[in-house]
């Protein structure tokens, strides 16, 4: 079993840099670069310095989700906007419910719910948060949408048939079918995207001849941390980038190359052709999945130190409901930014009370 | 927030010239507490910083910061909330400049 | 939750608070759901089907809900 201490000893692992993953444990887990930390070592904030060493590249880019490296920030950087993308980035859902009339199978209960998870396009910037629930609905806080469906049979469906959604007319009651109603001013706000279901065919309730669903549906602007419907993100989650520390002193044998190279996820592990010599494809190496397989073979032992680089952040974002995902990051930013603001009043003005007469607010113990 | 509650207190038993002070912050998380921590550290003339989540059912964090020579923590604490901000402008400009750039893979994903 | 009450925005939904003037009292048939009239010192029967189970129908009255 290679032990940490050994392990770290390989050339080419730094445990600053690197966090070492072993058979059973990881290891170098906590940063250390902290003034005081090292001897003769500054590690101050230094926002030039930071200016050069951060690095953020996106990757991939698609419709629905996007993935870039974020490099040269602590853990703590990269997580508070991991969370604030989860929690915090303000969307608009449907939270009151008004029922008139259900007679489908679904209970009132379960179908609000249901309408309550469906993600709608609206832009949050168009609307004020509703901050109690005693407040009252005015068009800047909250959209209104009427869901009016009725099952007849359908007439014309063809003889013998046994397709409900031949036999019958709106067997199924989807997303499409919520209906916005302008208030006041919205008409003119959101006219040129005007607020719908941003999926048309999510199936809500199933119906049958005699049946029918009237309410009415009220959408506010809401976060994350009050409920999981308001979070933009489906997933927004980091891992650090694997690295694979081959040892220089104890290469890996010819014959075992094909497989030392197995014991990888696929391209990770280059074995050349003539020489059977092992190297590892740096590029491919972010793929790599860390099962530690290597540390289940004695004769790879010494030959390989896994690791992640600690300051090396690969994000992937896969945004659910308005936000297009290049838009996520920065309404995280901004989130952040403004919750920084707000701190800093709340510091300053402490700070006004303490040059004064001291009579700090103080909390009890 | 009603301006009744504020949002932040320093509890009590802190130094009269603030140099060790226990702050309180109200509404906030690990989001606010890790990040404050992490660049209050990096802060040469912080002596020990640390937060904590009292508990998961009371809504604030409570941020300790003691300094060296006397020095007021409540500075260092403004000192690192511009920090942070700065920090968030750079991270946000990087972005924009790569997302700008177009030097990455574009693919459609089936909704 | 669950408490019944006008919603307070401006709504474009037909009030079913007001009292509405009475009308015949509408059934359903449990056997084959046709829309029956019940009538005083009539047999409770369909007239489509002549089954004797009747059920009423759900109340127009507007119940609230949170979405959650």
């Amino acid at each position: 079993m290679p032990l940490p201490t050994a392990s770290a000893s390989i050339t080419g692992f730094d445990p600053r840099r690197h966090v070492g993953v072993h058979a059973e444990r990881v290891s170098h887990v906590s940063s250390t670069d902290y003034p005081g930390h090292y001897p003769d070592e500054d590690n101050s904030w230094d926002l030039d310095k930071f200016k050069q060493k951060l690095k953020l590249k996106v990757q991939r880019l698609s419709n629905r989700s996007i993935e870039f490296d974020f490099v040269g920030v602590d853990a703590s950087i990269a997580n508070a906007f991991r969370r604030i993308l989860i929690a915090e980035v303000p969307t608009v859902t449907v939270e009151r419910v008004y029922v008139w009339d259900n007679t489908s199978v679904v209970v009132d209960e379960i179908l609000a719910q249901r309408i309550g998870l469906i993600p709608l396009n609206v832009d949050p910037s168009f609307m004020d948060i509703k901050e109690n629930p005693t407040d009252q609905a005015t068009d800047r806080n909250t959209l209104v949408f009427r869901l009016r469906v009725a099952c007849t049979r359908n007439k014309n469906a063809p003889k013998g048939s046994t397709d409900p959604k031949e036999l019958y007319v709106n067997s199924d009651v989807l997303s499409s079918h919520l209906e916005w109603v302008p208030q006041g001013e919205q008409m003119t706000v959101m006219a040129g995207n005007p607020p719908a279901p941003t999926n048309p065919n999510i199936v809500l309730a199933k119906l049958r001849p005699g049946q029918e669903i009237d309410m009415e549906l009220h959408a506010i602007k809401g976060v994350g941390k009050d409920h999981a419907k308001f979070c933009p993100v489906a997933t927004a989650s980091y891992r650090l980038l694997p690295d694979i520390i081959l040892n220089p002193n104890k290469p890996v044998p010819p014959h075992l190359a094909e497989k030392f190279q197995k014991c990888f996820s696929p391209g990770v592990i280059r074995v050349d052709p003539h020489t059977k010599d092992v190297s590892v494809d740096k590029e491919k190496a972010r793929n790599e999945s860390m099962s530690r397989e290597v540390y289940r073979h004695p004769e790879f032992e010494g030959c390989v130190q896994l690791a992640r680089v600690r300051d090396h952040f690969l994000f992937k974002i896969e945004s659910e409901g308005f936000y297009p995902p290049e838009r996520l990051l920065p309404e995280a930013i901004s989130v952040m930014r403004g919750k920084i603001a707000n701190i800093r009043r709340a510091a300053e003005a402490l700070l006004e009370d303490n040059d004064g007469p001291r009579d700090v607010e103080m909390a009890d113990g | 927030m009603a301006e009744s509650t504020p949002k932040i207190k320093i509890m009590k038993g802190a130094a009269a010239d603030l140099s060790a002070a226990t702050y309180q912050i109200f509404d906030e998380s690990h989001t606010i507490g890790n990040a404050l921590r992490w660049m209050l550290m990096k802060n040469p003339k912080v002596e020990f910083c640390g937060y904590s989540v009292p508990h998961p059912s009371e809504n604030l964090i409570q941020l300790r910061i003691q300094m060296y020579d006397e020095m007021s923590s409540l500075t260092a604490l403004l000192e690192a909330l511009s920090n942070l901000d700065s920090l968030c402008e750079t991270v946000e400009d990087e972005y924009r400049s790569s997302l700008g750039s177009g030097a990455y893979e574009r693919w459609v994903e089936k909704s | 939750m669950n408490q019944p009450g006008p919603p307070n925005a401006h709504s474009g939904g037909g009030g079913g608070y007001m009292p509405q003037p009475r009308q015949e009292m509408e059934y359903i048939c449990a056997d084959c759901g046709a829309k029956n009239e019940i009538k005083s010192r009539e047999p409770i029967r369909c007239r489509e089907c002549g089954h004797r189970i009747m059920y009423k129908k759900r109340t127009k009255r507007m119940v609230q809900f949170e979405a959650r």
